[in-house]
C-alpha cells in the first residue's frame, strides 16, 4: 500500500520541497550586483521588506483585492453551487461543463479579451462615447483587477460548494420546512451550517488562487497596480535580486498560510457548534 | 378539530400517472395506512399532503381549510421521513425543539415540551447528544420526537420503519400506535409492509398504479376484498378461476366449489384463504396431491395441487398424534371450506384499472 504514494512523494519532493528549500535558503543571502548574491545566513532580506513602505502597500493591495475576490465569488458561487448541486440528470452535467468552461480559456486570454472590452478605445467606451457620455476610465482600475480574478477563481468556489452541498440529503432540507422554517431561516439553520466544510475549503482555496495572483493584475491592474506575485517576478526578472525576491515570496506564503489557517479557525468555531 | 381532507387529488409526471383520482377523509384522531405495492404513489400522496408535491389537480383540506396552494412550513403537519431525516448538526434537544422554535415558542416551555418529549419516546437523559452518537432505533425516536412534540394537525409517517430490524420494528409499532392513540393526532401513514398496516391501522388504504383500490377496516380488507387485487395483496390468498354458471354454483376445474357472494353469471374467480380449509382424509368438496409440506414453527403450511389448480392451506402446527401430522408430500386428501369463506370476485384482464 505504502509503495502507492511513491510516485506523488518523489514528484512532490523534486518539484515543490526542493526549489522551496533552495529559496528558502537564498532569502537568507545577502543581494551583490556583480556576484547575484553572497552566501550569508542572515534576515536583513525580510527586514528591509517589511520596512519598505512600497511592499507593505504592496501587500496590503494583495490582501484587499483576495479578500474582496473571495468574499465576491463566495457570495455569487453558493446559489450557483446550489442550483449545480440539486440539478439532476442531463442539465448538470450541462451545467457543470459551462461552470468549469472559463478553466478552459487561459488567463492571460481571458484579461486580453477583457482589455479588448475595458480599454479606453474598447467596445464599451466606443459605445459609451457613441452615446455622449464619454469615456470611462474602466481598465487599469483595481475593480477591473477584482473583477478579473473573480471570474478565474468563481469555478473553483462553485464545484469546491457543490460537492458538499451535494452531501446535503434533500430531506433534512424538506424536514426544515416541514417543521415550519422559510426558506431563509431554513438555508441559514440548515443549508449553511451543513455546507461548512464547503465554505471552508473553497474559501481558502479561493484565497489562496487571489494571493498569487500574476497574469490578471499585470494585464487589468497596469504598471501602478502591484501585488505580491508580480513584484517577486520582478525581483528575480527585472531587478536579479534573488535573495529579497526570495524574502517576498516567503513573506507572501506565511501571511497566506496563517490568514488562511485562521480565518477557517474562525469559521469553524463560529458556526460548526 | 382538525381532519385531513383530500379531494380527487391527481399528479402526473410527464406521461407517467403517478396519483390518480385519489379521495380520501381521515378523521380527527385516526390513523390511515396508505398500502400498495412499490411505484403505486404513496409517498406521492402523501408528500403532496405536507406540500412538498404540487398536485396536478384535485385539493387537500387540513381542519376544514384548504391548503393546496400553501407551501410546506404553511401548513399544520408534522412528517417523520424514511431515513429520518435529522438535523446531523444539532443535538437531540435542538431537533426536537426546532418545530418549537420555528413556531416562536418561549424558551421556558419549549425545553420543558422537549423533556417532556423525549420522556414519551424513552430518550430521557439523551437531549444533549449527537445525531450521530445515536443508534437506528434512537434515531428514529428522535424523528418521532420532533414531529410529536408540535402537536400536529396532521401527523404524516413516510416509511418510518423500514430501517429497523424486524424485532425493533415490532416494538416501535405498538410504541407509534399508543402514543398517537393517546394525543389522539389525525395521521397517514404510508408502509408497503401489510403486516405493519393491518396491527397499526384504523383504517387501510389499498393502492394500485396511483388509484385507490379499496378502502376500509383492516377485518374489511381481509375478509370481504373488493377485488383479486386487494384479496392477493393482502395476506396470502387462493385465488381459483371458473365459472359461475348459476347463483350459488360455482365451477372450477370441473368440481363445484363452495362459494358466497353474488355475481352476474360467467367467468369468475374464487378467494379462499388458505387458513380457512379445512384437510380431511376424504369426502370434501375439492380432492388434491399434496406437494410440499413446510413446518415453520407455530404454524404449517400444506401446499397441494389440484384440479382447480394450485392451493395453499395454512394450519396450526398439528399435535403429535393427530393424523394432519403425519402427511407427507405425495399424500391424496380433500379440502372443504365452509360457503362464507368462498368470496366470488371479478376476473380482471391483466394491466386493466377499473
Ligand atoms: N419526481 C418524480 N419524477 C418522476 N416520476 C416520479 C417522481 N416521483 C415519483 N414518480 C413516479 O410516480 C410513481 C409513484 O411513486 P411513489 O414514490 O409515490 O411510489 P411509492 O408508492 O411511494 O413506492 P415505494 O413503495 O417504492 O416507495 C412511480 O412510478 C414513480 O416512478
Ligand atoms: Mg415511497
Amino acid at each position: 500500500m505504502a509503495a502507492l504514494v511513491v510516485p506523488a512523494l518523489l514528484l512532490v519532493l523534486l518539484m515543490m520541497v526542493a526549489p522551496m528549500a533552495l529559496l528558502f535558503r537564498y532569502s537568507l543571502n545577502i543581494y551583490s550586483a556583480t556576484d547575484l548574491m553572497i552566501e550569508a545566513v542572515t534576515l536583513q532580506n525580510y527586514v528591509a521588506a517589511v520596512a519598505d513602505p512600497y511592499y507593505r502597500e504592496v501587500l496590503a493591495t494583495t490582501l484587499r483585492t483576495a479578500f474582496l475576490a473571495t468574499v465576491i465569488a463566495l457570495a455569487a458561487g453558493f446559489p450557483a453551487a446550489y442550483v449545480l448541486a440539486r440539478m439532476q440528470g442531463r442539465w448538470k452535467s450541462i451545467l457543470t461543463l459551462i461552470t468549469v468552461f472559463p478553466l478552459m480559456v487561459g488567463n492571460v486570454v481571458r484579461a486580453a479579451g477583457w482589455m479588448a472590452l475595458l480599454g479606453n478605445t474598447g467596445v464599451v467606451n466606443t459605445a459609451l462615447k457613441a452615446v455622449g457620455i464619454g469615456s470611462v476610465q474602466l481598465m487599469y482600475t483595481p475593480g477591473a483587477v477584482v473583477a478579473g480574478i473573480v471570474t478565474v477563481v468563481l469555478p473553483y468556489m462553485i464545484l469546491t460548494l457543490a460537492a458538499v452541498i451535494e452531501g446535503i440529503p434533500r430531506n433534512v432540507e424538506e424536514a426544515a420546512l416541514n417543521m415550519g422554517a422559510g426558506p431563509l431561516t431554513m438555508f441559514r439553520r440548515v443549508i449553511l451550517p451543513l455546507s461548512l466544510p464547503g465554505v471552508i475549503a473553497g474559501s481558502a482555496l479561493v484565497f489562496i488562487l487571489c494571493m498569487n495572483a500574476y497574469a490578471t493584475p499585470v494585464l487589468l491592474g497596469g504598471s501602478r497596480f502591484k501585488m505580491m506575485a508580480p513584484a517577486v517576478y520582478d525581483q528575480f526578472v527585472r531587478t536579479t535580486n534573488w535573495p529579497f525576491g526570495a524574502a517576498l515570496a516567503f513573506i507572501l506564503l506565511l501571511v497566506t498560510l496563517g490568514l488562511t489557517m485562521a480565518g477557517s479557525a474562525l469559521l469553524q468555531r463560529r458556526y460548526a457548534r | 378539530m382538525t381532519n385531513l381532507v383530500i379531494d380527487g387529488l391527481r399528479r402526473t409526471y410527464g406521461a407517467t400517472v403517478a396519483v390518480d383520482r385519489v379521495d380520501l377523509e381521515v378523521a380527527q384522531g385516526e390513523l390511515v395506512a396508505l398500502l400498495g405495492p412499490s411505484g403505486c404513489g404513496k409517498t406521492t400522496t402523501l408528500r403532496m399532503v405536507a406540500g412538498f408535491v404540487q398536485p396536478t389537480a384535485g385539493r387537500v383540506l387540513i381542519g376544514g381549510t384548504d391548503v393546496t396552494q400553501a407551501p410546506p412550513y404553511g401548513r399544520d403537519t408534522a412528517m417523520v421521513f424514511q431515513g429520518y431525516a435529522l438535523f446531523p448538526h444539532m443535538t437531540v434537544a435542538e431537533n426536537v425543539g426546532f418545530g418549537l422554535e420555528m413556531r416562536k415558542i418561549a424558551r421556558p416551555e419549549r425545553e420543558t415540551r422537549i423533556t417532556e418529549a423525549l420522556r414519551l419516546v424513552r430518550l430521557d437523559g439523551y437531549a444533549e447528544r449527537r445525531i450521530s452518537q445515536l443508534s437506528g432505533g434512537q434515531q428514529q425516536r428522535v424523528a418521532l420526537a420532533r414531529a410529536l412534540v408540535v402537536n400536529p394537525g396532521v401527523f404524516l409517517l413516510d416509511e418510518p420503519l423500514s430501517n429497523l430490524d424486524a424485532r425493533l420494528r415490532a416494538e416501535v409499532r405498538v410504541e407509534i400506535r399508543a402514543l398517537q392513540q393517546r394525543l389522539g393526532l389525525t395521521t397517514l401513514f404510508v408502509t408497503h409492509d401489510q403486516e405493519e398496516a393491518l396491527t397499526m391501522a384504523d383504517r387501510l388504504v389499498v393502492m394500485d398504479r396511483g388509484r385507490v383500490r379499496q378502502i376500509g377496516s383492516p377485518e374489511e380488507l381481509y375478509e370481504r376484498p373488493a377485488d383479486i387485487f386487494v384479496a392477493s395483496f393482502l395476506g396470502r390468498c387462493n385465488i381459483l378461476s371458473g365459472v359461475l354458471e348459476a347463483p350459488g354454483s360455482f365451477r372450477a376445474g370441473g368440481l363445484l366449489l363452495p362459494s358466497a357472494g353474488e355475481r352476474p353469471r360467467g367467468p369468475a374467480a374464487l378467494a379462499v384463504r388458505p387458513e380457512r380449509i379445512d384437510i380431511r382424509p376424504d369426502g370434501g368438496c375439492l380432492p388434491g396431491r399434496l406437494t410440499m409440506v413446510t413446518y415453520l414453527g407455530g404454524m404449517t403450511e400444506f401446499h397441494l395441487e389440484t384440479p382447480a389448480g394450485p392451493v395453499l392451506v395454512t394450519k396450526p402446527t398439528p399435535a403429535q398424534g393427530d393424523p394432519l401430522r403425519a402427511l407427507v408430500a405425495g399424500d391424496t386428501v380433500h379440502l372443504d371450506w365452509h360457503n362464507s369463506f368462498g368470496r366470488l370476485l371479478g376476473i380482471e384482464p391483466e394491466g386493466d384499472l377499473p
